[in-house]
């Protein structure tokens, strides 16, 4: 079994299409993108025990919010720590370890609900899962930016897209199983979670098996390198251990989390925001369906523009995303202020799609800063950004809202200063991005040194690319 | 580190490219469908 996730028995024969590497991805991140439609399982959670209604020993929603806040800092811990074993061992090992958390992860958890143990979903679907989270996110990454060396956005913009993807499976799925299996003793959770886990676990081995690495010195038929470089594009390598010195490093760092932190708070909060800024205007039902609107307009960004930044280039692709987002956050309190929905609804929906795109073009972004070579294990440390966006983007989004309202501020315009808010942070990230230059010249790793001590890692890297 | 220009894709390996999207893509587009339904709720 060991031999056959071996990263030697990942390179791929003479005559492989390329084109089979985006749906193994696809796999991987449509399992794991269920983390963001794990809120569908909070309110039967909350009944467990009591079935109709919440019961005394019930669970409370903000014990349940933790396991939502384990996801994404395990993640963002689990890809920084794993990313250089992954660029070692290669993406099937990395790929079927992730199955393992991730699948086993919900068997864990249905035990605890079987049980009625909160520290057993922590551990199953908080750690263990958060565990599988991070390393099947990141599993693909170096490996499709090798496969598509012409199409490095576009690439990681498919299987990123997946991740926002597996929320729209996941949450009707979830919710007709939960329908299914519920009757007068149970909510029908736990056997959710069993099934569940055993789709996840098969579909992401299917994804890890389907992964390949292209041979050394490959590059696409009939493509040949661009003549004249590029500055903002390195034919060269940085290693993990020394990009993290780099100012680049830390510049893309708050990129994303600036990108991440106004996208997420607005995400998290878009339900309740237009009911209370449209009041009376916006029923639950019409909110729950401009939440489902912006998921869309959340996962069309993610390949819209990671595509996009192939031919813009990702340093302009981000001064978009802040320049305009800047300018739709500022308008948010005036389609509120004109009680304008069709305006309020188009300016989010773009920038959802920004948010989403920042997701997907920032891998192409590090590869062309720092090389093919250990660009997965540079994503996974650089997505502690994204745990941190996590924390950040909420608390200021609800704390500023609060904070109004205690204030005597009328709901409808409770959000106002935190659209502005929002809009500084993308000042900073613009600031950010403008700051990023290529690496200096002593980073690289010299031409005739060797990868590290990461062993085989960047064998398959193309050199053309 | 030499380049070698890779041999075009057999042509049996299409049809598999065909399946495995249909895999993935059957999914991801009942997952859009049933979005896009929850999505029109905000135009009613």
């Amino acid at each position: 079994m060991a031999g056959l996730l071996d990263r030697e028995r990942t390179i791929a024969r003479p005559g492989f299409n390329r084109w089979l590497v985006p749906p193994a991805a696809l796999a991987i991140h449509l399992s794991i993108g269920q983390a963001y439609a794990y809120s569908v399982f909070k309110l039967p959670l909350t009944r467990v025990l009591g079935i109709t209604e919440p019961a005394a020993g019930d669970w409370t929603q903000k014990q349940l919010q933790w396991i939502f806040t384990l996801f994404f800092v395990v993640l963002g811990l689990s890809a920084a720590l794993f990313g250089r074993w992954l660029e070692r061992v290669g993406p099937r090992k990395a790929g079927v370890v992730a199955a393992f958390c991730w699948g086993g992860g919900y068997m864990i958890s249905a035990l605890g609900v079987h049980l009625h143990s909160i520290w057993l979903l922590y551990l199953g679907n908080g750690v263990i899962g958060g565990t599988g989270l991070g390393l099947g996110y990141i599993s693909p990454v170096s490996t499709l930016i090798k496969w598509f060396p012409d199409r490095r956005g576009m690439a990681t913009g498919m299987a990123i897209m997946g991740f926002g993807g597996g929320a729209m499976i996941g949450a009707p799925l979830a919710d007709a199983l939960m329908k299914h299996y519920a009757s007068a003793t149970s909510v029908g959770v736990w056997q959710t979670f069993v099934t569940m886990g055993g789709i996840y676990f098969v579909a992401m081995l299917c994804g890890a098996f389907g992964y390949r690495l292209p041979p050394p010195g490959w590059k696409p038929f009939g493509w040949t390198a661009p003549v004249r470089q590029r500055a903002m594009i390195t034919l060269r390598n940085v290693h993990v251990d020394r990009a993290i010195r780099t100012p680049q490093f830390w510049l893309l760092w708050l990129v994303l989390c600036m990108n991440v932190s106004a996208g997420i708070g607005v995400l998290e909060q878009a339900s309740p925001m237009i009911q209370e800024v449209f009041s009376g205007a916006v029923s639950a039902s019409a909110a729950a369906g401009f939440v489902g609107l912006l998921s869309l307009f959340n996962i069309g960004g993610r390949i819209f523009w990671a595509s996009l930044s192939d031919y813009l280039g990702r340093k302009r692709t981000y001064l978009a995303f802040f320049s305009l987002g800047f300018l739709l956050y500022a308008a948010v309190p005036f389609a509120g202020k004109i009680g304008s929905v069709p305006l309020f609804v188009a300016i989010f929906c773009v920038i959802l799609t920004m948010y989403g795109g920042g997701f997907a073009t920032i891998p192409a972004y590090l590869a062309d800063m720092f090389g093919t070579q250990y660009v997965g294990a540079i994503h996974g440390r650089l997505l502690t950004a994204w745990s941190t966006a996590g924390v950040l983007g909420p608390v200021l989004v609800n704390y500023i809202r609060q904070y109004q309202i205690d204030r005597g501020v009328p709901p409808a315009d409770a959000y106002n200063v935190t659209m502005y808010v929002l809009a500084g942070l993308l000042v900073v990230g613009f600031l950010s991005n403008l700051a990023v230059k290529p690496v200096a010249e002593r980073h690289y790793l010299a031409e005739t040194e060797p990868a590290g001590g990461s062993g085989p890692a960047g064998r398959g890297a193309p050199q053309g690319a | 580190m030499q380049q070698t220009e890779d041999a075009q894709a057999r042509p049996g390996q299409w049809l598999l490219v065909a399946v495995a999207w249909t895999l993935v893509g059957v999914p991801l587009l009942w997952g859009v469908f049933m979005t896009f339904q929850k999505a029109m709720l905000l135009f009613k």
